[in-house]
């Protein structure tokens, strides 16, 4: 990580994280708003990554943004999370879309308008490809042209992956980013469409991750550095304007420097060089930084 | 008019789905198809116009990238197809979630008699197939007859248009619910009624239960309330309460434990209280960070200042040995409730299993119910779905195989929650009712689920009987009650918490109305799935995902008010009252009437008669084994021997980072892909203190004693967390028994009395090894009766009985999670270690088995000696000097050598020459004894002085190094080179196994 990012002050026994000092004070902070209810799950550590990323971070059930006890429109970054929602049973993220769009989507669709974030991770990539929010072709954010489907090898998996950013992508998130890890958990994360959208997705540099090598080269297909057997090793998009991303990995569970597999390997390589492992923030973090910042300077 | 919904993928799209039970046919049947297509069929048994089904068709059901779908039947290509759906009454989770996602789009609410059904349709293609084929893949594979129905048709029975028809699989009792009342003249009528209706009443209980509804103010009560016999509600709550799963008879009982050999009896009165309670409660006087124990549905420790760890653990081996899937999911769902249910309720962090099994390659002419490959599969994917459904990270867990386990399967099951220390200013872990509160049952609705358990399953089938004796977890309708359940905690709105779990509303409402000493309850309040139960029923039904809860009146608006913002169900069935008796009401009608302390009165303990014989005494011996010469070649097969070998096709498919806490997990290395020592998370996102878990089991010691099978159990437990960083001063223990029938019978069980004499020496282990080691257990649970009765070969019936079998399951919290280490050699030139003593012990050791022997000479625990190492290796973690740490378990030295090689993939080379040794001058005995307490450590050189000072006077000794070759180098105590193998060559050896498995 090059740079430090602002954090609350964390209570007693927490981790020892460098702030800032350059960093301009901020007068109002970014209100994120993380996704919860119906078999969502990952809200907490979403919201924890959002909070140290210097935004409010508000865990809002479905159900109260649908009956407006808490309002859309107060916040400027919104997130469907990871998890399971209505048990993943008729294709997952299926159900999730059809209730936003039949209760919220002239509210969501306002929210992206006024040039707020959205950002969809696994459950939440798939309930957005399903909204039709990605990929938002000529700002029609209803059709459904994409699918993320059942991993080719036939079983959810568990694993961490190497991903390469593109740098040509518009995606706010991935700003400054040329590669990171970051863990996968889904059994319905092969991202499939015909071949044209395909094309405009890449010609449009919408592709924002790939599925690469531990080096750096694209996995090509190759499992398990492909996990799920997506087209073109696809993991993350975004929609044209680069505010709304969507994408497989899990950013959120890479939040703390020792949730990476090889920390202890990390550590212990450092130690030999005369070196301290120290507690900086993950490049998982990076990704809710780089929205907050944006928002912040919007 | 019901309509059938065909969905499938489009055909150039590859079905993984399909292609898995391909491979299936081939690998377990030797059926060899060309493809399987499957097709997912949605059954709307509801009144909506052409224009919905449409909407609902391309706007829920049909995904317009990958799928296609039709009314009609879809033209898939087949040879033959099977159609497979659930009986009725089995839990169809996406037929409920289809329904709420139709009400959603359409605006309209379904009618009681309306519902969608979903079903599934494969269509296979292969060269000769036969409709036998396709039947044994029906059955075998696709579908379980206890659950599931299915139809096979060939291509030139296919009716196009009709397809497999419209099939409803609808409940229908057609049956007026009634209370029986049940005559107790004498005490032989009672038997016989009891056997008659699966009462399970204990013969020796009946004078005592007829005593109670023969005393004169007894029946003077029930006489002014409109009750004279029981009634069938009041006899099936008494036999709830009474059973040996709700009340551990066994464990209770009194034991003549005879020691034959040295002609000695003794009487152990009550093993839960000598070796359980009594030295934990001592143990938690010394301790002050265990809060809460031996009372509440899971124990609680303290993790810091201001939270809580709650932990227990259980098995599910009934129902997932009649239906693996359905009855592990249900486990694990389950055994989430707990947690939920401990203290004001806790939010879960973490699950784990262990199964145990038969052999998954069996061949033999033994015919289970479930193939062990099935069965092993089936109960995989229910805890899988279980616990990533719930979000619920599953980071540890343990496969065991043995024949023994083909009589009945062993599925374990352990939960880990978190909770505030305080909630609204009064501690977490305490609950209490007060007259006046309301009686709330919350999450799901009432059917014939779990009643009576698997008695149920020989009662023959018709096209609407619900098939409920074997239950389906959901851990959907779960997830959304445990959130609402926590946000209601923390608006302070629990007065008291439990789960429903066995014996239903019977055990949950009768145990919590102790705590107020009384409650009036109408049943006819208890939302049910569908019409016609018996009261008795809805009272004992195990339907799954059900809390009860204590709400004060004046919480109860904004109890329900969340409940509704959840989409949980909740209800008010009754109020807690403090007149002493349990009184149920069903549309104003009394139904039952008994005094709560009738239970804790006067029912006779379980008496065993325990015999012991020591192995020697018994005939085993050490066998007459001449040293080996190929040591590459018995190393590499070791490892790849079935309970050895890599099972990472397990640990990938269960979500172990979901909550964002991964601190170690359950493969390190660097490929990601050898087992770490124990897992350790951060529950607490902003801080740095972490909580280790490990688990063990040794269940092939028991061959020879028992009481060496539970101490080295619980002693490979506590080395599993020392190896990750773990603090010695602080762990907590559950005890999870799962034992064959104890009760001596000189024909069903003639060898009962050795079997109890086992539990009796397993349990003053328990207590000898956690008293020396400090452990309190904070939760545990007994399941007997590990026994059952398979077919052969001649239509004869053989009784299997599992091995006496303990697992153990330890936590400990970590002050600093930046400490902790991983078991992988990290860097060529390390100094490689050896801490504790190799003794002669290789009695049932994974060697012995190897050649199909038991041995004499089991590994024995000897806290005196091993606790000074442990302690040394914490400080030495502490201070930073240690690169890897990795317990020597099953399989010896020579296995965990090289699995720290393989962890790191460096070379390595020891000197077996150095290891420190007790009485032992061969090299085999060295690589494979299984003596416990010992540790393979590696260091920087650089801090060796102070590594070796800290273990000065301890067995400690340095025996090679890591270095950066390919190789994996052991050198015999004469010098010369026994094994040089490429790490490489180990590895895939140790992956060959279940290396096709994903």
């Amino acid at each position: 990580m090059e740079r430090a990012i602002q954090r609350p002050l964390l209570k007693g026994n927490s981790l020892q994280l460098t702030v800032d000092q350059n960093m301009k004070p901020k007068l109002s902070k970014v209100n994120a708003l993380v996704l919860a209810g119906y078999g969502l799950n990952c809200d907490h550590e979403t919201a924890y990554a959002f909070e140290l990323a210097g935004a409010k971070a508000t865990r809002v059930h479905i159900n109260s943004l649908i009956n407006r006890d808490v309002k859309l429109e107060d916040f400027q970054i919104m997130v469907f999370v990871g998890g399971f929602s209505w048990g993943d049973d008729h294709g997952a993220g299926v159900i999730q879309a059809v209730r936003f769009k039949t209760s919220l989507g002239k509210k969501l669709k306002e929210f992206i308008d006024n040039g707020n974030l959205v950002l969809g991770i696994c459950n939440g990539f798939q309930t957005l490809v399903n909204l039709g929010l990605l990929p938002g072709f000529d700002h029609d954010y209803s059709k459904r042209s994409l699918a993320l489907t059942f991993n080719d090898c036939g079983n959810f998996r568990d694993d961490w992956v190497n991903l390469k950013v593109n740098s040509a992508s518009p995606c706010i998130f991935t700003k400054d980013m040329s590669c990171l890890e970051l863990p996968i958990r889904h059994g319905e994360g092969k991202f499939y469409s015909d071949e044209s959208t395909i094309e405009r997705l890449v010609n449009n540099s919408q592709v924002v991750i790939q599925y690469s090598m531990p080096d750096g080269e694209l996995a090509n297909s190759a499992f398990p550095y492909n996990p799920n057997g997506s087209v073109l090793d696809i993991a993350g998009i975004c929609d044209p304007t680069g505010r709304i991303f969507g994408l497989m990995p899990h950013p959120e569970a890479y939040n703390h420097p020792t949730n990476h597999p090889d920390w202890t390997r990390q550590k212990e390589e450092l130690k030999r060089l005369g070196k301290v492992f120290e507690m900086v923030p993950t490049i998982g973090l990076q990704i809710f930084q780089n929205a907050v910042d944006f928002m912040q300077n919007s | 008019m019901p309509n059938r919904l065909e969905i499938t993928l489009k055909s150039d799209l590859f079905d993984a789905e399909g292609e898995g039970i391909r491979q299936k046919a081939t690998h377990y049947f030797g059926i060899n198809l060309s493809q399987v297509r499957t097709i997912h069929v949605i059954t709307i048994d509801a009144n909506l116009s052409d224009d919905q089904l449409k909407k609902i068709q391309t706007e829920v059901f049909t995904n317009p990238v990958t799928q296609i779908s039709s009314f009609k039947p879809l033209p898939v290509e087949f040879g033959w197809t099977i159609w497979v759906g659930y009986r009725p009454g089995v839990k169809d989770n996406p037929g409920s979630t289809a329904v709420e996602a139709v009400e959603d789009i359409l605006g309209v609410k379904f009618g009681p008699n309306e519902a969608i059904y979903t079903s599934k349709r494969f269509c296979l293609k292969g060269n000769g197939l036969t409709a036998e084929d396709t039947d044994k893949i029906a059955g075998e594979l696709l579908a379980n007859d206890i659950i599931q129905q299915w139809k096979i048709f060939s291509k030139h029975d296919w009716d196009p248009e009709a397809g497999i028809g419209i099939i409803i699989p609808k409940v229908k009792l057609n049956h007026i619910p009634a209370v029986i009342t049940i005559p107790i003249d004498s005490d032989s009528t009672l038997k016989q009624i009891s056997d008659e209706r699966n009462l399970a009443l204990n013969p020796n209980d009946i004078p005592i239960i007829r005593k109670y509804f023969l005393e004169e103010n007894v029946q003077a009560a029930r006489a002014k309330v409109g009750l004279s016999d029981p009634t069938d509600i009041e006899l099936e709550y008494i036999s709830q309460a009474r059973s040996d799963h709700c009340n551990h008879n066994t464990f209770r009982g009194l034991f003549r434990y005879h020691d034959l050999a040295a002609d000695n009896l003794e009487l152990v009165d009550n093993l839960f209280k000598t070796c359980i309670e009594t030295p934990t409660l001592t143990l938690k006087e010394r301790k002050s960070w265990v809060v809460s124990v031996l009372w509440d549905n899971a124990g609680v420790g303290r993790f810091d200042q201001d939270h809580h760890y709650v932990i227990t653990g259980e098995t599910h081996n009934s129902p997932s040995n009649m239906e693996a899937y359905g009855g592990a999911i249900t486990g694990i769902v389950g055994i989430y409730r707990d947690p939920m249910g401990t203290g004001k309720g806790s939010k879960l962090i973490m699950g784990s299993y262990g199964y145990c099994v038969g052999h998954r390659d069996y061949k033999g002419n033994l015919k289970p119910r479930l193939h062990p490959r099935r069965l092993l599969d089936g109960v995989i994917e229910g805890v899988r779905d279980g616990g990533n459904k719930s979000g619920i990270p599953t980071p540890f867990g343990q496969v065991f195989f043995h024949q023994g386990y083909m009589g009945k399967c062993l599925v374990f099951v352990t939960a880990l929650g978190i909770m505030p220390a305080m909630v609204k200013d009064e501690p977490s872990e305490q609950k209490d009712i007060s007259p006046g509160d309301l009686v709330i049952m919350c999450g799901g609705r009432v059917g014939k689920d779990g009643i009576h358990g698997v008695t149920a399953a020989s009662e023959s089938f018709s096209e609407h009987t619900p098939a409920g004796h074997v239950q389906i977890g959901d851990p959907y309708t779960q997830k959304k009650m445990h959130d609402f359940i926590l946000e209601a905690r923390d608006e302070g709105l629990i007065a008291f918490i439990t789960d429903n779990g066995g014996g239903g509303l019977s055990s949950s409402v009768g145990e919590s109305a102790l705590f107020s000493n009384g409650c009036d309850i109408q049943l006819e309040k208890v939302p049910l799935k569908y019409e016609g139960l018996d009261q008795w029923e809805i009272w004992i039904s195990e339907s799954q995902e059900r809390m009860t809860v204590a709400v004060r009146p004046e919480d109860l608006k904004h109890f329900l008010e969340l409940s509704e913002k959840h989409a949980v169900e909740s209800t008010v069935i009754g109020t807690f009252t403090d007149t002493g008796k349990l009184h149920i009401t069903y549309n104003s009608e009394t139904c039952a009437y008994i005094d709560l302390d009738l239970l804790t009165s006067g029912f006779p303990q379980w008496e065993f008669d325990a015999h012991w014989q020591p192995p020697d005494k018994r005939g085993l011996f050490e066998p007459v084994l001449k040293e080996p010469v190929d040591y590459k070649t018995l190393l590499k097969d070791i490892l790849a021997r079935p309970n050895i070998c890599s099972k990472e096709w397990i640990t990938r498919q269960y979500d172990h980072e979901v909550q964002g806490t991964s601190v170690i997990k359950p493969l390190v290395g660097t490929e990601r892909d050898v087992n770490s020592d124990a897992v350790v998370l951060r529950p607490v996102l902003d801080s740095n203190k972490g909580l280790a878990f490990s688990q063990a089991l040794i269940p092939t010691y028991s061959l020879i004693d028992a009481y060496h099978m539970t101490s080295c159990s619980i002693d490979e437990a506590v080395r599993r967390l020392i190896a990750v960083g773990a603090n010695f001063e602080h762990i907590g223990g559950v005890d999870n028994f799962c034992w064959p029938n104890i009760q001596y019978d000189s024909k069903n069980n003639p060898d009962g009395k050795f079997k109890a004499a086992q539990l009796v020496r397993s349990c003053l282990a328990l207590r000898d090894i956690c008293q020396a080691y400090e452990i309190p257990l904070l939760s545990g649970k007994d399941s007997m009766y590990v026994d059952g009765h398979l077919p052969g070969r001649y239509g004869e019936t053989h009784k299997v009985s599992a091995l006496e079998t303990l697992q153990f399951s330890a936590t400990s919290v970590i002050d600093d999670i930046t400490k902790c280490i991983t078991m992988d050699s990290k860097m060529p030139g390390d100094l490689v270690y050896v801490l504790g003593v190799t003794r002669n012990e290789l009695g049932g050791s994974e060697y012995y088995e190897h050649f199909g022997y038991t041995g004499l000479n089991v590994p024995r625990v000897m806290p005196d000696q091993f606790v000074p190492v442990y302690k040394a290796i914490s400080h030495a973690i502490d201070r930073e000097i240690v690169a890897s740490a990795h317990g020597i378990y099953r399989g010896g030295l020579g296995v965990h050598l090289g699995l720290t090689a393989m962890g790191g993939n460096l070379g390595m080379e020891v000197d077996l020459a150095n290891v420190p040794v007790d009485n032992i001058d061969r090299d085999d005995k060295i690589l494979f004894s299984e003596s416990a307490g010992r540790f393979i450590i590696s260091i920087d050189p650089q801090h060796k002085e102070l590594f070796e000072n800290i273990f000065k006077d301890l067995p400690c000794a340095c025996i090679g190094k890591i270095t950066g070759k390919p190789d994996f180098v052991v050198k015999g105590i004469n010098s010369k080179i026994i094994i040089s193998v490429s790490v490489d060559s180990l590895k895939s050896s140790w992956k060959e196994p279940f290396k096709d498995l994903c």
